[in-house]
This record gives C-alpha cells, structure tokens and sequence, in this order.
C-alpha cells in the first residue's frame, strides 16, 4: 500500500513536469531553440522560474502532513503529500495565447528528449534518496518524493535546455540533409537570385518586387518572413521541388547574428541584393548599429563582381555600404533627395511630388541616367512603401522591364499581411491593421494614415515597440508624442514596457481620459468593440509575441 | 457502366484565377450537394500557382483555414491525364523512390472554377482530349462567353439587346495613350465603365467620371487582362439576373432576381427588412420587382441567348434593366455563376442535390451526343506516304 502510493505520487509528480515542459517548450520555440534567450526570458521574472502555487502547495502539504502523522506507518501523510502534489502541478490557465506551440518535428524530438531526460534523473535521483529514506518512514518518504518532483518541475527550463543539447547531433544531421535537399532542388531550377536584407521592410519589399517582375518573368518568393537558413531551405524544399518554370528565386535574409547571411547565401548565392533600411530593430542582440551594418553588408559582400546591389541611399548606414564600391553595378534609390542633389551624389532613382490620401500613395519616379520618369499611383499606404517600391523599380528596370509596365503593375499591388492593411468590420469601424511593424519608420508611416482619417474617432492600439536596445525608450517616446498628434484615443497594451510612451503622451496636451492602459490584447479589442461605432478607426500597431 | 456503381464525380475548384477563393467555397458548396449513396466525390484542388491536389482533407471547407493543408496525411499531386485511356488522374506523378503513383478514373467532371483558366475554356479544352464528360458550356462556348467584347458582338448578331461598347488593347493603350482617351471620348460621354474583357466578378472595373480616373482605370483594368472594354454606365437602371440550364432542345429559365450592394441594402433596408426577415434576405429581391411581361421577356431572351453562344450546362444571364421604360441590355453571361446559382433555383423546386444531379445528367447526355461525331477515319494515306516519300506528296489538305 505505501510502496503504490510513494508510486503514484512520483507519477504525478512526474507526470507534472512533463507538462510543465510542454506548456513550457511554447516559449522556447518562441525563443527559436536558443536556450541562452530562452533562460534569460526566464530568469528575468521571479514568477516565470517560481511557480508559487506549486511552492505554496509544497510546503503546506508537507506541513499538514507532518503534523497529522501519528504513528511512522500512517497513510495520512502520503495521501495529504498527493493532494498538495495535484495542487502543485495542476497547469495554470494561460493568461492570453497569441501563438500556440506549432508541432513541428523538431518540437516532437525536443519534447520526447527533455521528457526521457526528466524521467531518467527523476527515477535515479529517486532511488538513490529511497536508500536514505527508508520506505517504511512514510513521512519521509513523501517528503523526499514531494521535494524531489518539486525539484525536478522547478527545473524545467533545464530540461528542455539540456534535451535540446542532447538531440543536437539529430538535428544537426537532419539540417545537413535538409540544406543538401534544398541545394540540389536549386541546381536543377537555376534561378537568378534576389536576396533582399534589412532591419525592416524585407517582407513588403519581396512581396512587391514577385509581383512587379511577375509582369515579365515567372517569380518565386519565400512565404510570409521566412528569412532563416532553415525557413529558406523549408520553401525550397517544399514549393520549387517539382517546379521548372521559376526563373526568379526572391528571398529575405535575416541577420540575427554575424555569419547568417554568409551561411544562406552559401545556400542561395545572390546575383542581385537589396538593402532596405538598417535601423534599431533587434539590436538587443547586435549592441550597435555598425554591427547591424556589418552583418547585413554580408549580402553584398557574397554578390559576385558583376552582380548588382540596389541600396537605400536615404539611410545613413546602407549609403556607407554604397561608399566601399562593391560590386561593379551599384544602383541606389532615394525619395528624399531632389534631383540636382541625386544627380551629384549619383543616385540613380528618385521618388518626388510624393503624396499620400486614404486612396493610396501616389509619386513621380524618375532613372537619372536614361531621363526616364513615370507617374505612380497605388493604393499602398505608407510613405515609407515609397523607398521599398524605388528599390523594385530600380531592380525590376535593371532586368529589363520597361518602366510603363512597372507602373502599371504597382497600380494593382496589394499590401502583406498585416502591413498597413485597412478593411471594414460588419460594423462600419476602419481597421488598420499594422500588427508586423514594430520598427521606427513603420511608426511614424502607420500613425500618418491614421492621422488622414478625418471623420470619427481615431484609436491608436500599441504595446510599443521593443528589442532596440539602448534606443528603445527614445523611440517609444517619439512614438508617444506622435500618437497624442495622430490619434483622438490611445490604448496601449501592457503598463510596464509602455511607460516611455505613457510620460510623452502625458507631456503633451492630449486628453488624458482618452488614454487607457490595459495588460492584453483582448481587453484591448473588447474596449473598441463597446466603444467604437461606424466611421471610427482603430490602428493596431505592432504586437508582440507572448514572451513579453 | 454498371448502374449500381457509383458515379464518381471529380468536383475542381480553386485554379490560377484571381477568383480563387471564390471557386474553393463553390467547389465545397458542390462537393456537399451530392447524396452519399450514388456519388464518389473526388476533390480536385488547384493552386493559385498552378499545382494540382487530391485527397479526402480537400474536401472539408474547415481545412483550407489551414495554411499547411497541402501537407496533410492523404493529400498528393495528381494531374488529370490527356491520356484518353487513363480516362482520369495520375494520382501522385512524380512519386517519389518507394512509392508508385496510380490513375484514379472519374466518370464526371464537374469544374467549379471561376474566371480565367477554368471558365475561359482551357481546362474544358483539356476534359476533350482526356475524353471525359464534363459539367458545363464546351471548350467554344465557354471561349466565347469567358470574354465580354466577343459576347456582345455574338449576341448583337443575334438580335439580343446589348450596350454600345468600345475595346482598346493593351499593346494599344501603352504605346499612345492620348489617341485611345480621344477615340473613347469621342464616342461616349460620362460616366463610363471600364472592363478587363474576360474578368467574371468586379475585380479590375472601374467606373470614371472624368478623364483622369479613365485614364487610371484603365490602367488598372489593363493589369488584369490584354483587352480593356468600354461602355457607357446605365446610371438609371437595376441589375436583374436570371439563370439557365439546359442542353440540345431542353432549356428552362429560373425566377429572376435583382442584387443588391451594400449601398442599396442600406437604402432598402427600411422598406424591406423591418418584417423581421434576416440579412441575408437582403443580398437580393427574389423574384425581382418587375412587371410579369418584362419577366416573360428576360426568360425568353435568357434562353435565346444560351442557346446563340452554344451554351449547355448551366449560366447566370446578367441585364440592365430599366423598368420604367421597359428597356433590357444583357451585360455578361457567367457560365460557372458563384454557388451556381443555387439560390434561383429554389424558387423553383429545385434542391441543390436535385441540382447537381442534373448537371452531372447533362455532361453525361451531352457526351453521348459527341459520341455521334466520328474522330477516327481509317485512311491508307500513310502507306501512300512512305511508299512515294513525303518530299513528293502534298498531303490530303
């Protein structure tokens, strides 16, 4: 009888912390396996790494059980020990789940290896205590039991951190396998190479570039943000395997640290590379923005001599990379310069007469060196889409699409997912849905055509903007002073990080009964539901994934 | 055919058409007509980009919210073989090492495709050289009504009301634009609609009225097909739509409805909805408000079209009506209409299933009557041939 019930409270026990590594195992894969942000994100709140109602129930079981126990062979305690353990390990409910656990086959392998590996120490660390507890001490049975499986549910992170380590030798074989697949589809499609890098603006700029080129040639385009070696590798594998037809192959590249664009360009070598904008956005993980530089400049650097790199001449840092002359063809955009100055600092193509309304953008685009020009509408919202389309144009152009059709074609284009996309609810409210920008100028764009709503209330949904390192709370606080000029209401999503734009709000004339501080998303979206009524407009700008 | 076996019935849907997610809700709206005992449904699903699947995921409306649908367990490639022989799909072509790829035969086709690639004959070109019995107007048929200037000239031929219209082609329009505006405004005046030729639903129209958004809507218009048609808007009339099926001798005509838009539904919303009847009532006036004499008219000018663009299967004839002056103008026939016009025809006894069930009949009825044209002439023209040389022989044409 004592032997099953010591049994079944290790099982529950057990059975607790394999559930703990699965509600677990979502954060880490939002963390993208690396255990080093994985267990910083833990460690950086006491409630994350301490459940305090499992502790609560720790303790409070093993007390209750030693004070009930009267004699050494009493049940009381065992029994007592397994109501706490249920309580402990009971999951907590979740609190908002934007992203649910995606079960991938890296997550299986990941959850099967952290199980086994809990299950092992579990059982070893529980024989050996049993040798100094002796089993008929029911009491201390349980209580060595208790204190090992809380142990054990504590150290969850470890588990996951460890059984990842420990299927790395899987993985990386299967990676291996994976890029040789990848590789050998592309040697038998012979695609020209599009590599598009930087800190923002790599998924519009794909997306519009497929679409403008599709005027004349068959283009492919990675799916959403795929901009990994392994996401890149992922489309090949399963979209151009039986294609013979694509003669474009256009592609993000992301640089979360030094080398990753060496590696899928080694992959995919690009024939042309677009830098679109160096700025703030994860520089948590690079600490400056030379670095940024550094690691984005490797797409050109992988560009052979007579390649083309089209860059961003508005941007201070893509202009560097101009300035070392790499490769032979370099074409360069600006919609900020005029002409007499693009033509002495040899530009080639500029955006004037730029103009935005609720219908969409319209500009004057002109090729300096041929003279050419041509008048653009499109129904794109936000100034910075000018600089993207100048970077399609000036790589479309270059490969041999006359400029008429160019235009023609961005007549038509359509925003990315959640890219400054306006729709219409059943209820007449205006939704800017602008949940993938959480980058300065996508800011300052999307807070513009919110401003052009003229007609009813403008709410402005934002958690702010994170991962810019030291100029996070700068820009949160320009944010701030734009929001309090462009929108009539503010709901900003979560107390803590939004402070920085709560003290500029609060700086600056805006009604202060209008701003509203919640901690979910939901809430959010409840408020403007009550609230709104036709003719209104909400932006949601920028969301975060729930690591935050 | 044994008549106890059931009939399987491929339903295509989807296709490399800006209609695609149209087609996939049509396609489901089929697949879900037919009665289980009598019917096989085989999904067919094609891809934006143009590749095809099969398998029993496809055919759950719920799976398409999944992005990753097509990497579910028991969807595979297939292809519909222009093998008369195989008289249906490779089921999974280019079967990878250890696996084989099989031919899935199908008694009927049934293309639930909107708009380019799917009503514009080129897949009804494809069911001819497979053989196979196929839903709908034919390879000329669905050519014809597929594109909105040829139409109109056809039906002007015979006798059928229609706009004034004036076509521009791309090549055109690019190369000088101010003679087209000049040509267009010296025929017409404002407003004016602007049509891609061959788009069935509203994507690409613009409306002007002023010579700069003719311009731009042209422009518009012009990425969505090679020939831009004009005409001059009916600003005072009401659309009235009426749907026709039929083959060879047999057509009947539904009851007549008029859609509305959401601007019209707010206007009518105060005359017609507060007898409590739902929204969804309100998407259109069925039948449509319109003397009996006009609706005789319609019905009879429905049919006498369908039968001049050599329809069969099933259309939704489209008009301009203005009732007040007992004028009509038909603007387009769809031959694969959104939902197939289902609606129309439960007014007048006709269920879905009854539906469906009658246009798989009319595929089959209308293969038997391509099985009276003769395709295979023996001739000795080849032993001919090789026994004088080709250099020599000019061949029999």
């Amino acid at each position: 009888m004592a032997e099953l019930l010591l049994a079944l409270l290790a099982g529950i026990w057990l059975l607790g912390v394999w559930m703990r590594i699965y509600q677990q195992a979502r954060f880490y894969q939002i963390e993208e396996y690396m255990s080093g942000r994985y267990l910083r994100w833990v460690l950086a709140r006491r409630g994350r790494l301490l459940p305090a109602r499992s502790i609560a129930a720790w303790i409070l079981g093993l007390a209750i059980g030693g004070l009930l126990a009267q004699a050494p062979a009493s049940a009381v305690p065992q029994i007592i020990a397994l109501i706490a353990a249920v309580v402990a390990v009971y999951p907590a409910r979740e609190l908002e789940m934007k992203k649910k656990i995606a079960m991938t086959a890296r997550m299986k392998r990941l959850l099967v290896s952290a199980g086994a590996l809990s299950a092992i120490v579990f059982a070893a660390l529980h024989n050996a205590v049993s040798a100094f507890a002796p089993m008929d001490m029911n009491l201390l049975s349980s209580v060595a039991t208790s204190s090992l499986g809380l142990a054990l549910f504590i150290l969850t992170p470890v588990w996951l951190a460890t059984g990842n380590l420990l299927a790395q030798p899987l993985e990386s074989l299967l990676r291996r396998r994976y890029l040789r697949r990848a590789a050998v589809t592309l040697e038998k499609l012979q695609p020209k190479v599009i590599g598009i890098t930087g800190s923002y603006g790599k998924t519009t700029t794909k997306n519009f570039l497929r679409d403008i080129l599709s005027a004349r040639f068959r283009a492919y385009a990675t799916p959403k943000s795929y901009n990994t070696l392994m996401g890149i590798s992922l489309a090949i594998n399963r979209d151009l395997a039986d294609d013979y037809r694509s003669e474009y192959f256009i592609s993000e590249m992301g640089a979360y640290v030094e080398g990753e664009i060496d590696r899928i360009c080694q992959l995919t070598p690009p024939d042309i590379a677009i830098v679109t904008e160096i700025g703030p956005q994860h520089l948590e993980r690079f600490g400056t923005l030379d670095k940024v530089k550094e690691a984005k400049y490797e797409i050109v650097r992988n560009l052979p001599p007579d390649g083309v790199a089209v860059l961003n001449w508005d941007n201070p840092y893509v202009r560097e990379m101009a300035a070392a002359g790499y490769p032979n063809t370099i074409l360069t955009v600006s919609r900020e310069l005029n002409v007499e100055a693009a033509r002495a600092q040899g530009v080639a193509w500029i955006a004037s007469d730029i103009r935005e309304t609720l219908a969409g953008l319209t500009f004057r685009v002109a090729h300096l060196a041929s003279g050419e020009e041509a008048q653009i509408g499109t129904r794109i919202l936000g100034e910075h889409n000018v600089t993207n389309l100048l970077l399609c144009i000036a790589v479309a152009h270059c490969e041999g699409v006359p400029l008429r059709d160019i235009a023609l074609r961005i007549g038509s284009l359509q925003p990315a997912e959640s890219r400054l996309a306006q729709e219409k609810t059943a209820a007449g409210i205006t939704i800017i849905n602008d949940a993938y920008s959480a980058n300065p100028k996508g800011v300052v764009s999307a807070l513009k055509v919110l401003g052009l709503h003229e007609h009813g209330a403008r709410l402005l949904v934002t958690p702010g903007m994170i991962e810019l390192g030291n100029l996070q709370d700068e820009e949160n606080h320009k944010l701030g002073l734009l929001a309090a000029q462009h929108a009539t209401d503010i709901i900003l999503i979560g107390k803590e990080q939004t402070q920085p734009i709560a003290r500029a709000i609060r700086s600056t004339s805006f009604d202060l009964s209008r701003l509203r501080v919640v901690e979910t998303l939901t809430e959010s979206i409840d408020w403007y539901q009550q609230n709104l009524k036709a003719g209104d407009t909400v932006l949601f700008l920028n969301d975060l994934p729930d690591t935050y | 055919m044994s008549s106890r076996r059931r009939r399987v019935v491929a339903v295509i849907f989807g296709g490399r058409s800006v209609e695609h997610d149209v087609s996939i809700v049509t396609g489901h709206q089929i697949m879900d007509a037919f009665p289980a005992d009598g019917y096989e449904i085989v999904p067919v699903y094609i891809s934006r980009d143009g590749r095809w699947f099969t398998g029993d995921a496809l055919a759950r409306l719920d799976n398409f919210k999944d992005e990753n649908i097509l990497q579910r367990a028991g969807v595979k490639a297939c292809l519909l073989s222009p093998d008369a022989r195989h008289h249906g799909l490779i089921v999974d072509p280019l079967a990878p090492r250890f696996s084989k790829s099989d031919v899935r035969r199908i008694d009927v086709a049934f293309p639930a495709l909107h708009g380019s690639h799917g009503e514009d004959g080129s897949i009804q070109g494809l069911f001819e050289l497979a053989d196979i019995p196929y839903v709908g107007y034919a390879t000329l048929g669905s050519a014809l009504t597929n594109d909105k200037i040829m139409t109109k000239t056809i039906l002007r031929q015979a006798g059928i009301p229609v706009l004034d219209d004036h076509w521009v082609a791309r090549e055109d329009w690019l190369a000088e634009p101010d003679s087209v505006i000049a040509e267009i405004l010296r025929r017409f005046s404002f407003p004016l609609f602007i049509k891609p030729a061959t788009l069935g639903s509203s994507i690409g129209i613009g409306r002007a009225d002023s010579e700069a958004l003719l311009r731009a809507s042209i422009d518009v218009a012009a990425n969505f097909d090679r020939r831009i048609m004009i005409e001059p808007a009916v600003t005072d009339g009401i659309e009235v739509n009426c749907s026709v099926i039929g083959l060879g001798q047999h057509f009947e005509a539904s009851t007549l409805e008029q859609p509305l838009s959401w601007d019209d539904f707010l206007s009518y919303e105060d005359k017609y909805l507060r007898g409590g009847e739902g929204m969804k009532s309100a998407e259109r006036l069925l039948p449509a408000p319109i003397s009996d004499e006009l609706t005789e008219r319609i019905k009879e000018t429905s049919i006498a079209a369908f039968k001049a663009v050599d329809g069969r299967g099933i259309a939704r004839i489209d008009y301009l009506v203005r009732p007040d002056r007992n004028e009509l103008y038909l603007n387009e026939i769809n031959t694969m209409p959104g939902s197939l016009a289902f609606y129309l025809w439960r007014e007048d006894g006709y269920t879905t299933t009854d539906l469906a069930q009658k246009l798989v009949q009319l595929a089959l009825d209308a293969h038997v009557e391509k099985r009276r044209t003769l395709y295979d002439y023996q001739t000795n023209l080849v032993d001919l041939a090789s026994q004088r040389g080709i250099k020599g022989s000019k061949g029999s044409k």
